[in-house]
């Protein structure tokens, strides 16, 4: 099966969208309201494209692709709508993108350069409402809100505890919880999927760092594995050049193994522990009053190695035992069991992995 | 792990995470996967959306069983009854994929005669399960071609968690669920680098890529490339191991593992390392079982040294530095390098990729995998045969690894610890979605304080009226082995006669209170079923802070869950 | 977690018989169903009557209230004190202005009423002190013979129609539907004999016959004359088409505000047991939001959610009510039916004049008589005023369909009040609501009003329409408050909007509602002294 898309002769699949087919193409289509893990929306309108012999315009994200059909994505009615649409947008929105963009980036001012729409268009009185919500981890911002949606179709559909729906009707559309309580008080499970999926920073991180960091195209990025469960999330640890600290985690592009951009609440929040005071900054060696001591690496590796090839004089191999850890790195577990059995020459070692 | 190491030949998830979302029936039991594997749980939740049937079968109730299709909310331990009266019902009614049978298993003759005395109806009795739920949950698992099973450490962790591994695997094994997409036998690995630790030989018995220690031949191959000469007398398991802390073993190298939190009847262990000549311990944080150290090394975490994780699915995948560690805080692996060598050993290595490479060289499924191969592209999955290798998405693809998967007939054995007039609840533990394992980590963080800031048990309305206990109070718990003080959550989840609690708290050890009989396979603990009392605390023993009942906010399924 | 989608349904029921969104409300409602609490939040504070549980007041402010002296109840209520908001359309142009006290609507209410109350309820209306008020209809001196549904005649309770339909059999009832030409008068004027077949030809066999009683259109109320003076029609009417395509189940989603309508739907299924036998019949009542008059919204707000339109294709007859193909109709549609299987295709077709069948009219606004006027498709205005008693004032703009038909120059009076015709001229002949306005009304003012029903009608989700509305409504305002000092529209903003609303928008709220902006920048360039920037 076949369809024309701005004269290219393309092959599909059935049951693939338009606009997964332009995609595939390489064919830029913008969006705001699609995203690839929930069920398309057509709501934003900013990926309509004419068909050839349909009156009106399709979404192309929520419209699939039928034999023999003539798409153009690149007409004088077609830059004529993205124009006007993001103009209206933007009249809805913080205005310019050095004030939206803090914390989050927004995709609205970049699109709306690209596609050429005017910036001047009368701006609107705000009117959408937030909440107060003294969760730790989750801010809302009704004034860059666009009622896209994802943020509810994500917590609906791949997380599924619909802790966040659109509230209000009209203009005043915006995300809300039940009665307007905190997340803390819902079925939120501070997954920060929301965060992930809004196009427009009106969920985002509140992280104390965060707010006095860059924009988010100027933090360095270093994609990582998570650090809890078995899954192992690709995650990326944003780092502030300044500072050189992590001031958030994002989860890599959707589509990305084995996490197609999901994390959970440890794997995107809870790494307040890598800067946490309580890190153990030096060795430590217990005195002869039983007491630690800090110590330098150099006496405290020595007395390690003496401690352990005494034990092994007075009573063989076979009384050391060597615990390794699920939560260390294979090479570390490589080295621990080599430790045991190559310089030791016992068997006795273990992490609690065994199941 | 031993368990699917003797089914099938290879212990791991048999598929891929992302085929997850493409299965048209999941049956999940012994997993709590929306709090223990958040991730696997929103693959989950898409193959729901997209119109798939799930089955959870747990003694609780979960978020997961407010989404199935059906809850086989079976007593505790009974597995092994469920299981085998499902395999009957899917013999009895002809469901088996004979020609799979045929072609790829063996022992099934065993199985059959076992299961049948297995049915439904006295399944029912003995697990509390209605044997209509069974039998349609066979038949329907039995005759869906993508149906996945799905299963964690509400398996393994009993003291019958092997032949619960077996029975489980002589359902794929008879219905030929094994060896295609979205379909196979999905153990869901509870640390980040559970499969890699093993994978990588941390094991009494395997050195690294599962070869035996008592295989001359693998030895001989590592006792060239090492120049020393190894034990090929299989070491202790760790279960063992504890046990004998004091005793055999008098010498303990810890690296990131708080073992006074996460093993077993703690007060044996303790009273076991009050007796041992010397320990290290390498962590992050002066963590409990510091106490007993006379050498604490500081380690970098994750986020600031190189490496990898084997993750659930086989994949190896990166870990990359991202900050410098705190002070003086160094890598666990560079720690270990300059440990051996003030032990005679002098390993040389000059980053993690050389480790991984020499981990390769002598491990075949490892061997087409190093860091250069993974920093291309986005990680591989084992088996990995060679430098061109793309790696293998789901495992047993054109007949069992092991040739012939091999059934297991497995009767039923009882808990080892049932309740009795002095200890009438069952008490299991497990873990939540805020915190993690021992916790060292995420009770520093503001969401789990948030969500749980305070050591729990869950208990049932009618076990808490009885008692005279209201939810957030102060209650204390006590087994055979010991007591702990925690608030109480007055609960839908747990069923009357059952209290559960999470492990992770270090002021509330539930590990105190567990027992450390364990399987005699893996030597993993029953952490799953031991017997249990609760009592209100008398408020004049309490402290000003504990007497304001404690808030669990928005624990909404415990307070609105099921009756 | 609710597993069946039917559990659904009733949340927004439980949700008003609850006393609406109190806090605490949406969680019973969620523990009763086993629908998530946000979902049940979310899907009630979509719907006015739900969401502002505290209001007890409603003044209607739609236009012909507002020429009826809407502003001064509205007034006095503020004065007095009261719980009161302003809300949209009531259906009870004919008998301005209109007030509802909870969900009970009064009509030719007053200020004096108002001040006579002893609190908000004891409100009721001198004028019209009951609740089973009518409008006027007429003409009083038709032929029978030449009307397809007959306001005037006493309802039959026979089955009669029914019965006919029986020995016809679904095919020939089909076949009569489209010899009879009927378009659907909803307002979109879609062939009713296609979706007929295009259930019918579904291999799906759950289905499911709905009728839209969500009348709301401003300057539209024949629907409800049609419900409390012949119910028998409609009801019957639902038959046959339930008996013609295969379903077993009828919803009946009637506006929350209309009580008088409900119980004689209520009351004509009682009568027509016998000959139902067979049928389930489903009463809805919606909870205030003009959009669910739109099909595809009526859906969702039927399956228990937001009121918002979905994507089309695919069209109800193939995906409707949970997904079952779908026949869905307006009231006056419906109400055609049984006189069509009893008297045939070609009678009805041969009632029109230029388009086929007679219809319904409502006129409102500057006329003598306004009321609801059934007479053969294509009439003049001003055969249609004559009709109504004659103008009042001089004719100097009208609106043939309601709100989102704009407004039409006093040079219009003579063209046929039909789908065609006013789509050509611009405009569109909906509802059939027409207003009309004399040369003492401030057609600016006017449009305002209809600007502003759109932006809060508006049900949000799609940003042409939920962007849109607010940006026309307060470029008029803008325009309106600067006037005195040479202020002018934003016209270029305003026009480039304008096509977007109508190109990018989901469904017919958003492509319509720049209409009375932009047929008044066309029709009467005075009015916005409009000179383009």
């Amino acid at each position: 099966m076949r369809i024309q898309i701005d004269g290219r002769d393309v092959e599909f699949e059935p049951g693939e969208t338009i606009l997964e087919v332009a995609r595939r193409e390489g064919l830029e289509i913008p969006t705001l309201c699609h995203d690839p893990r929930l069920d398309p929306a057509g709501a934003c309108r900013t990926c309509l494209v004419e068909v050839d012999g349909w009156r009106r315009m399709p979404p192309s994200c929520a419209t699939k692709a039928q034999d023999g059909m003539v798409v153009r994505t690149r007409t004088e009615r077609v830059g004529r709508h993205q124009r006007a649409l993001l103009a209206l947008y933007l009249a809805d929105h913080v205005q310019g993108a050095d004030a939206c963009e803090t914390g989050a980036p927004c995709e609205l001012h970049a699109m709306a350069a690209k596609v050429g729409a005017p910036t001047d268009w009368t701006p609107l009185e705000p009117v959408r409402v937030g909440r107060d919500d003294p969760n730790p981890y989750i801010e809302f911002r009704a004034d860059r809100c666009i009622a896209c949606a994802r943020c509810t179709r994500y917590c609906a559909e791949v997380e599924a505890v619909t802790a966040i729906s659109l509230v209000g009707r009209g203009s005043k559309t915006t995300i809300g919880t039940v009665d307007a309580s905190s997340l803390l008080d819902t079925s939120c499970e501070l997954c920060g999927g929301c965060i992930d999926t809004c196009p427009t920073g009106a969920m985002t991180e509140k992280r104390p760092l965060l707010q006095l960091a860059p924009p988010e195209r100027q933090l360095e990025k270093v994609r990582t594995t998570c650090n809890y469960c078995g899954v192992g999330c690709q995650l990326d640890l944003n780092v502030d050049p300044a500072t050189k600290k992590i001031v958030k985690i994002t989860s890599p592009p959707v589509g990305t193994p084995p996490n197609d951009g999901n994390l959970c609440v440890k794997g995107r929040f809870a790494y307040e522990f890598v800067e946490h005071p309580d890190r153990l900054t030096t060795p430590l060696v217990r005195g002869e009053d039983g007491a630690l001591r800090e110590a330098s690496w150099d006496e405290a590796l020595d007395r390690a190695a003496r401690g352990l090839m005494g034990v092994k004089e007075r009573y063989g191999a076979d009384a050391l035992g060597f615990v390794s850890s699920s939560r260390c790195t294979m090479e570390e577990n490589y080295l621990v069991q080599k430790l045991s059995r190559a310089a030791f020459g016992t068997n006795n070692c273990h992490q609690c992995a065994a199941t | 792990m031993a368990g699917l190491v003797t089914t099938f030949g290879a212990g791991a998830m048999t598929n891929s995470i992302r085929e997850i979302r493409d299965a048209d029936f999941l049956f999940v039991i012994g997993s709590n996967t929306s709090e223990a594997h958040p991730i696997i749980a929103m693959e989950m939740k898409q193959a729901l959306h997209r119109g798939a049937t799930m089955v959870v079968a747990d003694p609780r109730a979960i978020w997961m069983t407010n989404l199935a299709e059906k809850h086989l909310r079976l007593n505790p331990g009974t597995d092994v009854w469920l299981l085998n009266a499902m395999a009957h019902v899917i013999i009895e009614e002809g469901l088996t994929d004979e020609a799979f049978i045929r072609d790829n298993t063996e022992g099934f003759e065993a199985v059959k005669e076992t299961v049948a005395r297995y049915t439904p109806e006295e399944a029912e009795s003995v697990t509390g399960v209605p044997a209509e739920d069974i039998r349609w949950t066979a038949r329907r698992y039995a005759t869906t071609e993508r149906a996945g099973i799905y299963y964690t450490l509400g398996i393994t962790e009993h003291s019958h968690g092997t032949d619960n591994v077996y029975a489980l695997s002589n359902l794929v094994l008879m219905t030929g669920h094994l060896g295609k997409p979205s379909a196979g036998m999905n153990p869901l690995r509870g640390q980040n680098n559970v499969q890699g630790a093993n994978d990588a030989g941390a094991s009494p018995i395997f050195l690294p890529g599962y070869q035996r220690v008592d295989d001359p031949e693998a030895r001989a191959k590592y006792e060239e490339a090492w120049g020393v000469p190894l034990s090929p007398e299989p070491g202790l398991n760790l279960n063992e191991m504890m046990k004998k802390v004091g005793g055999q073993v008098k010498g303990l190298f810890v690296m990131g593992e708080d073992i006074v939190i996460s093993e077993p009847n703690v007060s044996r262990l303790e009273a076991g390392l009050n007796n041992v000549d010397f320990v290290v311990v390498q962590d992050l944080f002066l963590n409990e079982t510091c106490r007993f150290a006379d050498v604490i090394l500081p380690a970098a975490c994750f986020a600031e040294k190189e490496g990898t994780f084997t993750n659930s699915e086989r994949r190896v995948q990166r870990v990359r530095k991202a900050v410098e560690p705190p002070g003086q805080a160094r890598a666990d692996w560079e720690i270990l390098v300059d440990l051996a060598a003030r032990c005679g050993a002098d390993w040389g290595y000059t980053s993690a990729a050389e480790v991984y490479d020499e981990l390769a060289r002598f491990a075949p499924k490892f061997a087409g995998i190093s860091h250069a191969r993974i920093d291309e592209g986005i990680g591989l999955q084992w088996p990995c045969p060679d430098d061109e290798h793309p790696g293998t998405v789901y495992l047993h693809e054109g007949g069992v690894l092991r040739g012939r998967g091999a059934f297991q007939a497995v009767e039923f054995r009882p808990p080892i610890e049932m309740p009795d007039p002095e200890y009438p609840l069952v008490l299991s533990t497990g873990r939540t979605l805020y915190h993690y394992n021992a916790a060292t980590q995420t009770r520093r963080g503001l969401g789990a304080n948030a969500k749980q800031p305070a050591a729990f048990i869950e208990i049932h309305r009618r076990d808490a009226r009885a008692r005279g206990i209201e939810s957030g109070e102060m209650i204390e718990v006590s087994t055979r082995r010991g007591v702990v003080r925690c608030r109480a959550i007055v609960s839908r989840q747990v069923r009357p006669g059952s209290i559960w609690m999470p492990l992770h708290f270090p002021d509330a050890r539930a590990n105190l209170l567990t027992t450390d009989a364990g399987d005699p396979i893996t030597g993993t603990a029953e952490y799953k079923v031991c017997a249990a009392e609760v009592k209100k605390l008398d408020a004049a023993t309490l402290d000003e802070s504990e007497r304001e009942p404690a808030r669990f906010r928005g624990s909404y399924y415990a307070e609105r869950g099921p009756v | 977690m609710a597993r069946h989608p039917k559990d659904r349904a009733h949340i927004l029921e439980r949700v008003q018989a609850l006393g609406g969104l109190t806090p605490g409300v949406a969680q019973q409602v969620a523990r009763e169903t086993g629908v998530p609490e946000a979902e049940v939040y979310g899907a009630a504070s979509f719907f006015h009557l739900l969401a502002s549980p505290d209001t007890k007041v409603r003044v209607c402010t739609g236009l012909s209230c507002q020429l009826g002296g809407a502003s001064g109840v509205l007034a006095a209520a503020r004065a007095a004190g009261w719980p009161v908001e302003e809300v949209s359309c009531l259906a009870a142009c004919d008998r301005p202005p209109a007030v509802m006290r909870e969900r009970d609507v009064f009509v030719e209410v007053t200020a004096e009423d108002v001040a006579r109350a002893d609190g908000w309820a004891s409100l009721t209306s001198r004028a019209e002190p009951s609740l089973d008020w009518t409008g006027a209809v007429g003409p009083v001196d038709a032929d029978p013979d030449t009307l397809a549904m007959n306001l005037l005649a006493p309802p039959r309770y026979d089955g009669a129609a029914l019965a006919r339909s029986l020995e016809l059999g679904a095919e020939a009832i089909v076949d009569r539907i489209e010899a009879s030409g009927l378009q659907g008068r909803g307002g979109a004027g879609f062939p009713a004999h296609i979706k007929w077949r295009g259930v019918r030809q579904q291999a799906e066999t759950a289905r499911y016959v709905v009728l839209n009683a969500d009348e709301g259109e401003p300057g539209t109320f024949k629907d409800r004359e049609v419900m409390l003076r012949r119910p028998d029609l409609v009801v019957e009417g639902l038959a046959i088409a339930a008996r013609a395509v295969g379903a077993d189940d009828v919803y009946l989603y009637v506006r929350g505000e209309f009580g008088a309508p409900w119980r004689a739907l209520e009351a004509a299924i009682e009568r027509l047991a016998g000959p139902l036998d067979g049928l389930r019949f489903h009463l809805h009542a919606g909870h205030g939001a003009y959009i669910c008059g739109e099909e595809t919204a009526l859906l969702e707000a039927l399956e228990g959610k937001r009121g918002m339109p979905r994507l089309k294709p695919p069209f109800p007859t193939e995906h409707g009510l949970w997904g079952a193909p779908t026949l869905i109709h307006n009231v006056e549609t419906i109400a055609c039916v049984p006189g069509i299987v009893e008297r045939g295709g070609d009678w009805f077709r041969a009632l029109g004049r230029t388009e086929p069948g007679s219809k319904l009219y409502c006129v409102s606004g500057h006329v003598a008589r306004p009321g609801t006027y059934e007479l053969p498709l294509g009439v003049s205005l001003d055969e249609l005023v004559e009709a109504a008693g004659g103008y009042v004032g001089t004719l100097r703009a009208f609106s043939p369909g309601g709100a989102s038909s704009g407004f039409l120059p006093a040079s219009e009076r003579g063209t046929p009040l039909d789908f065609k015709h006013l789509a050509k001229a611009g405009s569109m002949l909906g509802s059939a609501g027409v207003v009309v306005l004399n040369d003492e009304a401030d057609l600016g003012f006017a449009v305002r009003e209809q600007l502003r029903f759109f932006e809060v009608e508006s049900c949000g989700q799609c940003a042409p329409c939920r962007i849109g509305t607010r940006f026309l409504r307060e470029a008029v305002d803008q325009y309106r408050d600067q006037h005195r000092d040479g202020g002018k529209p934003r016209l270029r903003q305003v026009a480039e909007a304008a096509w977007e609303m109508n190109e990018g928008s989901i469904c017919g709220l958003g492509q319509a509602a720049p209409l009375p902006l932009t047929t008044v920048l066309d029709n009467f360039p005075e009015v916005f002294g409009a000179d383009p920037d």
